[in-house]
């Protein structure tokens, strides 16, 4: 009996261990360069496509995961051997309203901001890609959806690299 | 006697006021001016060819001719500044729900204009600048009779915000 209940404990934990994830590889990059938003078909105002950006390499910089954070067209940025690029692109956006969120006694008037972030090589081969969304919810401008999605994507670095 | 004396007083404070030379107006910095603080309150002038924005002993210039693109739109915001944002927050502990009519009363209509320019290493800077309702176009055309280039005209200016 205690013979059968053993290997049933064997079993069981050799039917778990393969479902956890095996820790992946840190990637590894000395300087990042942060490319512009792109928008394609999205209809999203400029100033969140360029506060996107603009508080992207705030985060970036202030994580302080890379030794230099290169802005998009920076002519440095192609002496570096091992420089990684920031794509984001934007899939959907919805404009809410500042005031609508704080009046109401329910969440309505979010602004939303879903982006497809990819880190790419020197050889562009793409090295990271994930889904990341940037909300103001109840307080705070609409503006403040940027700031939300680019501490968001900074922490994404931050747990990659 | 007393009317004569309101009189005296409202006509001192015209001429004062008539006297104020142009100064420019008040122009809060969202984000991409590296050397100065975000939601920073300052001036925002176009002279020479440069733009320059001023906040307190702090200031950014940017060449006209490097400016790439320039867009206008408009938002809907609080005002009040730092002292709005402060007094909101402790009316919203007010009962029966009664602060939240300074969100009704708090609102003010802002121009948001877009500044792309391209700094001397190549890399490109998106500045944003609030600036009080109808100065956007303004300054964008200042701008551009600076040196500054633009992509397509843009569409007439709507409001695109849903206060």
């Amino acid at each position: 009996m205690k013979f059968s209940l053993a290997v049933l404990l064997l079993l069981a934990t050799a039917a778990i261990l393969p479902g956890q994830t095996p820790a992946t590889p840190k990637l590894h990059a000395s300087a990042i360069q942060i490319e512009l938003v792109e928008v394609g078909d999205v209809s999203i105002p400029a100033e969140f496509r360029y506060a996107i950006y603009e508080r992207l390499i705030e985060q970036v910089r202030d994580s302080r995961k890379f030794d230099k954070v290169f802005r998009s067209g920076d002519k440095a940025a192609a002496s570096v051997p091992d420089l990684v690029t920031l794509h984001t692109s934007v899939e959907a956006f919805t404009e809410g309203s500042q005031m609508k969120r704080e009046l109401a006694p329910v969440v309505v008037g979010s602004t939303k901001v879903d982006v497809t972030t990819q880190v790419t090589d020197k050889a562009g081969k793409t090295i990271l890609t994930e889904k990341v969304a940037g909300k103001v919810r109840i307080f705070g401008e609409n503006l403040g959806a940027t700031n939300d999605l680019a501490k968001r994507i900074t922490k994404l670095l931050v747990a990659s690299f | 006697m007393k009317p004569n004396v309101l009189l005296a007083i409202l006509m001192g404070v015209g001429a004062a006021l008539a006297q104020q030379p142009d100064q420019p107006p008040n122009v809060r910095h969202v984000i991409g001016l590296d050397k100065i603080k975000r939601n920073a309150n300052g001036h925002l002038t176009i002279q020479n060819g440069v733009m320059q924005f001023t906040a307190k002993k702090t200031e950014a210039r940017v060449p006209a001719s490097s400016i790439e693109d320039i867009f206008v739109g408009t938002e809907t915001t609080q005002g009040g500044g730092t002292a709005g944002r402060v007094v909101k927050t402790a009316a919203m502990a007010a009962p029966f729900g009664s602060g939240k009519a300074l969100t009704l009363l708090m609102r003010t209509k802002v121009d948001i204009l877009t500044v792309v320019y391209r700094g001397a290493d190549g890399g490109v800077h998106g500045v944003i600048l609030a600036l009080p309702k109808g100065l956007a176009e303004t300054t964008r055309t200042q701008l551009v009779a600076a040196g500054a280039h633009t992509s397509a005209p843009q569409p007439e200016l709507k409001d695109r915000t849903k206060p």
